[in-house]
């Protein structure tokens, strides 16, 4: 079965996301900030990551150049508040394969979230 | 009667009137929670600079509750384009509430059937739309055929369906959380419109006081920086309690320092910019840029208050100054503000005549003219912000 693990320092988000994508018969993982993040990703080994751009302690772009140094494959969206296009031109470098602007279009995630982890 | 009506009503009512549709929102969502007992409500809200509708707040303890900001609806959206189409709002009850039992039913009504297969897919998109927030009803808010927001509710957790009265009921909070909206938006159009002409005006008044510099060589950035030194004396005045200050001073205090030598506009170059000693009757012309600058402001009716800072920026507070030789607290505050300023702007820059001063000099010499030449607190306010580095 995929696994998702979603990353975002924000509890509410994270409750949402959890919820959203269980309905879907997703298997899903929280992380609360980059360390856990890491950890999570080394132990449990998610098929995709959603991966908060804005953090704090450790940022989306820092937790994924961490994640690529022992995992080049995991696929990881991207999700940025405001339209960030440097930090986005890095995490493409990095191997995110794709983003979502928040606030987002539920029917999007989904369809990016399937698609990806497929 | 339903029984949480009344006080939905009464808190939707005095909400109107300030403006914060923000509080009223979360407070009819929190309250329908309850009441209701509805396993969640949320609020889908226009926001122009997105050009979506987000979903501003979201409520509930059994249901879904989704983090208020992180999802939008797009204008272009089956949802949107259900609610803002004309011929599809006649599909709804007279409430306006669309009710998510009751698409399937819509799909087969004969004026859909005759539209084509064009409406049954827009249904059929509005289902999967409300089926992803989990809502069972929409009730659409409006102002003047705008669409302002949806408010959307869930399951109740009786697992009884909405009945109608309830339906009409929240029709109605829905438009009266319109109201207060719009208030408040128009409410920020004013506010924005007051700002937007403020600075339309402080920006055609520095205009005007350019003018002024274009003329007199030696006083380039003087304005400016009495202006900031008037403005900097009156902060302390007003931290020291020194005096009562009435409303609009400071605005007022802005644009006489930017406009106080306007009048010099009217005194020939060579004059203002002469090198040599000048002579009595040259003096006499100088003198006269107070008055000559109430004459070019004089029609500005709205000016008032400012022309006193223009017409007595050089009086003395022992008398001897000019055009009038008033004294003491005769001068207007926001002339004897302005005086201090000017003199102190003047003494510590260069003159045709002579070199500037250091700042440590001129407050020295402010302070040997204290209740000669200065109003002593306002002197001593200068001397204070002197002491303080901030000048």
């Amino acid at each position: 079965m995929s696994k998702l693990l979603i990353v975002d320092d924000e509890q509410d988000i994270r409750d949402f996301a959890k919820s959203f994508f269980a309905k879907r018969k997703i298997d899903c993982l929280t992380a609360a900030n980059g360390r856990e993040a890491i950890t999570l990703t080394k132990n449990e080994k998610p098929n995709l990551i959603l991966l908060d751009i804005r953090m704090d302690e450790m940022n989306g772009l820092d937790v994924l150049a961490k994640i690529r140094e022992f995992d080049s494959n995991v696929k990881v969206i991207m999700v940025t508040g405001v339209e960030e296009k440097e930090a986005l031109d890095k995490a493409k470098s990095l191997g995110a394969s794709a983003y979502i602007h928040k606030p987002l279009i539920l029917e999007e995630l989904e369809k990016i979230v399937l698609k990806e982890i497929q | 009667m339903i029984d949480y009506k009344k006080e939905l009503e009464s808190a939707s009512r005095s909400m109107i009137l300030i403006h914060e549709p923000a509080i009223l929102i979360k407070m009819i969502v929190r309250m329908i929670v309850r009441k209701v007992n509805v396993k969640h409500a949320a609020i889908l809200l226009y926001n122009k600079e997105k050009n979506s509708y987000v979903l501003t707040i979201s409520r509930g303890e059994t249901g879904l509750k989704i983090p208020p900001g992180f999802a939008r609806v797009d204008p272009n959206s089956a949802l949107i384009r259900f609610f803002t189409t004309e011929r599809n709002k006649l599909l709804n009850s007279e409430n306006g509430a669309l009710v998510y039992g009751e698409i399937s039913n819509l799909i087969w009504k004969e004026s859909v059937l005759k539209n084509g297969e064009d409406m049954q897919g827009l249904l059929h998109d509005v289902s999967e739309q409300m089926q992803m927030f989990e809502a069972q009803v929409c009730i659409p808010s409006y102002f003047q055929n705008n669409l302002l927001g949806i408010l959307l509710l869930g399951e109740k957790n009786s697992g009884e369906k909405f009945d109608h009265e309830e339906l009409d009921f929240f029709s109605a909070l829905a438009s009266d959380v319109a109201m207060a909206i719009r208030n408040a938006q128009l409410f920020e159009d004013l506010r924005n419109q007051l700002d937007h002409n403020r600075d339309l005006f402080i920006h055609t008044t520095i205009a005007l006081a350019a003018a002024i510099e274009a003329k007199d060589l030696y006083t380039r950035g003087h304005t400016e920086r009495v202006t900031k030194l008037s403005l900097g004396i009156a902060g302390r005045l007003i931290l020291d309690r020194a005096f009562p200050v009435p409303d609009n001073f400071l605005e007022n205090l802005q644009i006489a320092s930017l406009l106080h030598d306007i009048g010099k506009i009217g005194i020939p170059e060579m004059i203002l910019n002469k090198i040599e000693k000048l002579t009595p009757e040259e003096i006499q012309i100088i003198h006269e840029h107070p008055s000559k600058g109430v004459t070019i402001l004089q029609p500005i009716k709205e000016l008032s208050e400012c022309i006193k800072g223009v017409k007595y920026h050089h009086e003395r507070y022992d008398g001897m100054g000019y055009p009038e030789k008033l004294k003491g607290e005769e001068i207007p505050l926001i002339a004897s503000i302005i005086s201090v300023a000017d003199s102190y702007d003047a003494m510590t820059t260069d003159r045709p005549y002579r070199k500037a001063f250091s700042s440590k000099e001129a407050i020295a010499e402010i302070e040997r003219n204290i209740g000669k030449q200065f109003h002593p607190k306002i002197a001593v306010a200068l001397i204070e912000l002197y002491k303080e580095g901030k000048i």
